[in-house]
């Protein structure tokens, strides 16, 4: 028999409001219908009228706006263009020397001479969106290019 | 009827042409539950062979942590169950398997009921010379119907460093005793000749000799079982069902493939070192197409080289069928058919596929990293498709110490700690990762009890603490490590040694915003007046305490001389009485922006000393009162509101930080280390030469990065 969770219980599981035990339940079965119902619940949250297409990642998604065109947009607004390119390279970014003391507190720190952290945040809301840890040099990683058709 | 190898070249030719392991699953069909018991007394076949195993195994890694597996396989050699244990482990034994059959065993060296065959040559099967694996045929009648094998982690191989895991390999000939597929045992006794050859070749020659004799034991009971279940079952039923088995298993993960994880294609990368030389590049592409096979494309790998973390195939293999059975298989059954619902690209040459077997392989941190890549592109899928609970941010990269010499009974010892199985886990997307509680390359983990560890090592805790501030920040924050502080006693010749992480970088990467964890770390204080204050009762080091830069073992002793921090692995060196070792042994990643983390979540680790006030004000911003540790929800507020206009006022816009980049490149301006590592990848991975030159918009001929101007 397929499980099914309501859409209270998933909305309660995303924002974190679930105990361990509960979520440690939910973590043994694969739900049915779980793409659709959580897109329902994003959707209800953000109140966009343009359809979110994805959740492709915290505080990303991709919609599908009235052209048929689809972009990455920020939980705040703000749009990073078509979701084919890396919304990387619309976002600020910020090359953090991990011993500048501010993250990591004395030998905890990673030798800059071997790798920085490259912070990306949102232009619109400032939110930290990604950090890579990699060398001085390394192209932006393209994390994920959904097949939406 | 063929033989073993005709059969097998048969079936790889057969699964080539058709895709298929077996053309149906007829006997599933007709009767599940009678196909579903016999599946369920194999298994329970497996699983009491390991406990009995467990049970009576000398080695404190398989007494302790449970470092060992058993399987079942069909007369090919593909797994059919397999117990709990060290997952990786279910592809290398078939690798073994595959390998006799192939050098034709049956022929020219002969198989019957009673043998037994060792093995822990990796470039067979298996990870390193610690690995060391037991097969033995199972006949039925005259008709060979399959394979029990077994496997456990030794840890003394008699390599050039004590503990079998020597930091300082450079080639093979440095890790130890190998024996490749071996004949031990004839008749269900063990061979003394052979028996002779380990004691006067490795350190501590009974764990390595008892060990065998429990996975004999095992692989025995094994064999009668199977036996006993054919008489029930009959052969040609069993002989149908093994093979449904795996096809079964291969149409599963097929299945969950698609159900679980969304259609793209995902990248991450992370790296692992051999020491402060070298940096090695371990880049992943992931990619879900609807109707086709997983493809996990390994391509941009480092090139091998002359150190420890070299892999060999069948190990990355098995590295990766461990990580995606714990993390995406792991409610459908776990054998042969696994590694057959997935495609694979580990490109020749390269560090997890050496060109000849002279590679070292003694530590694989490599197979780590692929696993940590994995761990964010099945993350990534798995948000995508609304099952964020199941998400895990890259996990840790553990790190431990391994020492020989005499111990504290007067006897030649060589042997590791496996205290870092218990290492931080990797957050999901709803909820933080478990402290000190898992290691990947066994998920059964367990530190083992410090008192029997101090039976076997002359080492002594002062202290052993989870490690604040350790797991990665963010909104759902990594499982902190383990941090541990020993003394030196009751021995007068001792080095010690570590392997793992411990490299003056991260191992690890943060997802969605998250930070990765911090480094591993070890702090050697030598020549200490430990005995003068434990005499005189005064206040003894514990842990790092408060300070990371100034910590217990440099403040609370007089010392001549302390090594602090990560020069990567440690060959072994010596140490005396009331030295101090201290060690943190891998952490995890952080998933989501830090600012994000509940307030309260964060007064909650202060509290608990899992994250420091500093960390709490300055990454997480919030604002806590030291004395009732209630939070300021309006300060907490204001703190982030100020967070989030740092960070705009901070960044460059990407475009400009690229030009800048990209200028750095040009002009050779980029640390010889990480320029080392782009050079090598550049010459023999065309992908990621295809990607660097189109990223950094280089001219078609640019090959290298060039020499720094001066």
């Amino acid at each position: 028999m397929a499980t099914e969770y309501s859409k209270e219980l998933i909305s309660d599981l995303l924002i974190g409001r679930l105990p361990s035990e509960k979520v440690r339940e939910i973590q043994k079965y694969t739900d049915e219908g779980r793409f659709e119902k959580v897109l329902e619940i994003e959707q209800e949250r953000l109140g966009w009228a343009e359809k979110i297409l994805l959740c492709l990642q915290e505080h990303l998604y991709v919609v599908e706006k009235g052209n048929r065109e689809r972009v990455v947009r920020c939980s705040c607004g703000h749009e990073f263009g078509d979701y084919h390119i890396n919304w990387k390279l619309n976002a600020l970014v910020y090359e953090r020397n991990p011993q500048d003391g501010e993250v990591y507190k004395g030998p905890k720190a990673a030798d800059p001479n071997y790798m920085i952290l490259r912070e990306f945040y949102c232009p619109g809301c400032g939110t930290q969106l990604e950090v890579e840890a990699v060398p001085p040099g390394y192209p932006f990683v393209f994390n994920f290019l959904p097949y939406l058709d | 009827m063929g033989s073993i190898k005709d059969n097998l070249l048969a079936k790889e030719e057969s699964i080539e042409t058709h895709g298929y392991y077996n053309k149906d699953l007829r006997l599933k069909e007709q009767d599940p539950i009678k196909f579903e018991i016999l599946y369920t007394k194999a298994l329970q076949a497996v699983i009491n062979a390991r406990e009995i195993a467990v049970a009576i195994s000398a080695s404190p890694v398989v007494r302790e942590i449970g470092e060992c597996i058993f399987g079942l396989y069909t007369p090919e050699g593909d797994a059919i169950t397999l117990s709990i244990g060290v997952l990786i482990h279910v592809h290398t034994m078939s690798r073994m398997i595959k390998w006799m059959i192939m050098n034709d065993y049956e022929e020219k060296v002969g198989l019957k009921e009673g043998d037994y065959f060792f093995n822990n040559d990796p470039y067979i099967g298996g990870a390193h010379a610690p690995d060391q694996m037991i097969v033995t045929p199972i006949f039925y009648g005259d008709e060979l119907v399959g394979w029990a094998g077994g496997l456990s982690h030794v840890p003394e191989t008699g390599a050039v460093e004590p503990g079998g895991l020597p930091a300082s390999a450079t080639s093979r000939f440095h890790e130890g005793l190998f024996m490749p597929c071996t004949r031990i045992a004839e008749h269900d006794e063990i061979k003394k000749d052979l028996e002779i050859l380990v004691e006067r070749s490795v350190r501590t020659p009974e764990w390595w000799l008892l060990d065998n004799r429990a996975k004999i034991t095992g692989t025995r009971m094994i064999r009668e079982r199977v036996k006993e279940i054919i008489g029930e079952y009959g052969e040609e039923y069993y002989k149908e069902a093994i093979s449904e088995y795996v096809e079964d298993t291969r149409r599963a993960t097929i299945e969950k493939t698609h159900k679980v994880l969304f259609p793209g294609r995902y990248r991450a990368v992370d790296f692992m070192g051999a020491g402060t030389r070298t940096l090695i590049h371990c880049p992943l592409e992931m990619e879900i197409k609807k109707g086709e096979k997983m493809f996990l494309n390994f391509d941009g790998l480092s090139s091998a080289g002359k150190h420890p973390h070299n892999m060999t195939r069948p190990c990355a293999e098995g590295f990766v069928n461990c990580m995606v059975v714990q993390h995406l298989f792991y409610n459908t059954r776990y054998n042969g058919g696994t590694v057959y619902g997935m495609n694979l690209n580990l490109p020749d040459g390269t560090i997890c596929n050496p060109p000849n077997i002279f590679y070292s392989t003694a530590i694989l941190g490599t197979g780590l990293a692929l696993s940590f890549a994995m761990n964010d592109c099945i993350s990534r899928a798995y948000y995508a498709m609304g099952y964020r609970e199941l998400m895990m941010a890259p996990n840790a990269q553990t790190s431990g110490l391994y020492c020989g010499g005499i111990d504290h009974y007067g006897r030649n010892f060589g042997a590791f700690n496996m205290e870092m199985s218990c290492c931080g886990m990797g957050p999901s997307g709803v909820m933080d990762g478990l402290d000190t509680a898992y290691a990947q390359w066994n998920p059964e983990a367990d530190m083992g009890d410090a008192e029997v560890w101090e039976q076997i090592l002359p080492l002594i805790w002062l202290g052993r603490y989870i490690h604040p501030d350790s797991g990665g920040f963010g909104k759902y924050r990594g499982g902190n490590e383990i941090e541990s502080l020993y003394f030196v006693e009751n021995t007068d010749s001792l080095e010690v040694g570590s392997f793992g992480g411990k490299l003056p970088f991260f191992t690890t990467h943060g997802i969605m915003g998250g930070y990765p964890g911090s480094k591993t770390y070890r702090n050697v204080t030598e020549k200490t007046n430990l005995a003068e204050l434990i005499q005189q009762r005064k206040d003894l080091p514990h842990r790092e305490g408060e300070d990371p830069a100034n910590p217990e073992m440099k403040c609370l002793v007089k010392y001549r001389s302390i090594q602090m921090g990560s020069e990567g692995m440690y060959r072994a060196r010596p140490l005396s009485r009331y030295d101090l070792y201290y060690q943190t042994n891998g952490n995890c990643s952080g998933f989501g922006d830090p600012i994000d983390r509940d307030p309260q979540l964060v007064a909650k680790d202060m509290l608990n000393r899992l994250t420091s006030n500093e960390t709490a004000r300055d990454v997480y911003c919030v604002h806590v009162d030291l004395q009732t540790f209630q939070v300021d929800e309006e300060k907490t507020q204001k703190l982030r509101e100020k967070r989030r206009e740092e960070r705009k006022r901070l960044g460059i816009p990407a475009r400009e930080y690229i030009q800048k980049t990209k200028e750095r490149i040009l002009r050779g301006d980029i640390p010889p280390i990480p320029k080392a590592m782009y050079n090598d990848v550049l010459s023999i991975s065309k992908k990621f030469r295809d990607e660097f030159k189109d990223f950094w918009r280089l001219t078609e001929d640019f090959k290298q990065i060039p020499t720094r101007e001066v």
